[in-house]
């Protein structure tokens, strides 16, 4: 049996899911569940739709490019059945899954690397550009000591009157 | 899912165009991929002068004849518990004896009407699915 992937999402189509359209032109396509299946009755391109595997690889957001990601294939070569080539397939495909998702880990954490410091600094941005919203007094004296804030608000005041 | 008085395209060379079911065989109700229909032709290629092409073209409209279900827009069940759908719903034309009236089929058939009677039919179809 084989595991065909979902039309539109990418994942994995298992046996007895999912719908199968064939189109005049004999081109078939799979979807995993009626979410899919919806979407592309929707005419929606799956490259544009923020949830499926396509946009994401499309936009940079997924490892790539990656020897990984090469055993998992659509072979058209029948192979005959080994039992000793079947043991070593399955062993080896619980270790590659686990070079997989340690590498996707790493990829994902390069990523994300600059974005807690982005973060904090439209952060720090958006306390300096508006001071007059914070009501503490407390809180408004340690962001000046920390040089957080530059001049004071009084001075904002005078410019604006 | 074809009904009384449901239209489908035919997919042959047998003449006709559109063909409006008017049984279905076998006490059913409905007829779906690899059932057989009775249907009445309601729109037909225009018959070019001569008899030169004999073959093609048997059919005219008005005639009532015989088709087998190929394609349906509703999905059906396959064995394996997913299920398959198509764009139209689609008929070969049959003779009273079973055997197609044209000699070709053009376009994709349904995989359940590979039973021992249609034999000739999935032959002749370019793509089974």
């Amino acid at each position: 049996m084989r595991l065909e992937k979902c039309f539109f999402c990418s994942s994995t189509v298992y046996p007895g899911h999912g719908i199968m359209f064939v189109r005049n032109d004999a081109k078939q396509f799979r979807f995993c569940r009626s979410k899919c299946h919806k979407n592309f009755k929707m005419k929606r391109n799956p490259r544009k739709v923020k949830w499926t595997k396509a946009f994401r690889t499309a936009a940079g957001k997924e490892m790539t490019v990656d020897a990984s990601l090469e055993f998992e294939k659509r072979r058209n070569i029948p192979v005959r059945y080994d039992r000793e080539l079947m043991a070593t397939t399955l062993k080896a495909m619980k270790r590659i899954q686990e070079i997989k998702a340690k590498r996707e880990r790493v990829f994902m954490k390069k990523r994300l690397q600059g974005k807690k410091a982005q973060e904090k600094k439209e952060a720090l941005k958006l306390v300096s550009t508006n001071i007059e919203l914070i009501k503490t007094p407390a809180l408004k004296q340690r962001l000046l000591e920390k040089k957080i804030i530059g001049g004071t608000p009084k001075s904002k005041d005078v410019e604006m009157a | 899912m074809l009904l009384l008085k449901s239209f489908a395209k035919v997919i042959d060379n047998s003449g006709a165009l559109v063909v409006e079911v008017i049984n279905v065989m076998g006490g059913s109700r409905v007829a779906s991929l690899g059932d057989e229909v009775v249907c009445v032709v309601k729109k037909a290629r225009p018959v070019s002068g001569e008899g030169s092409s004999n073959a093609v073209s048997k059919l005219k409209k008005g005639d009532v004849a015989r088709a087998l279900v190929v394609r349906t827009v509703q999905p059906v069940r396959r064995l394996d518990g997913t299920f398959v759908k198509f764009d139209d719903n689609a008929v070969v034309m049959l003779s009273k004896q079973g055997t197609p009236l044209g000699n070709r089929v053009l376009g994709v058939i349904a995989n359940e009407t590979r039973q021992k009677r249609w034999a000739k039919i999935v032959s002749l179809a370019p793509k089974v699915v």
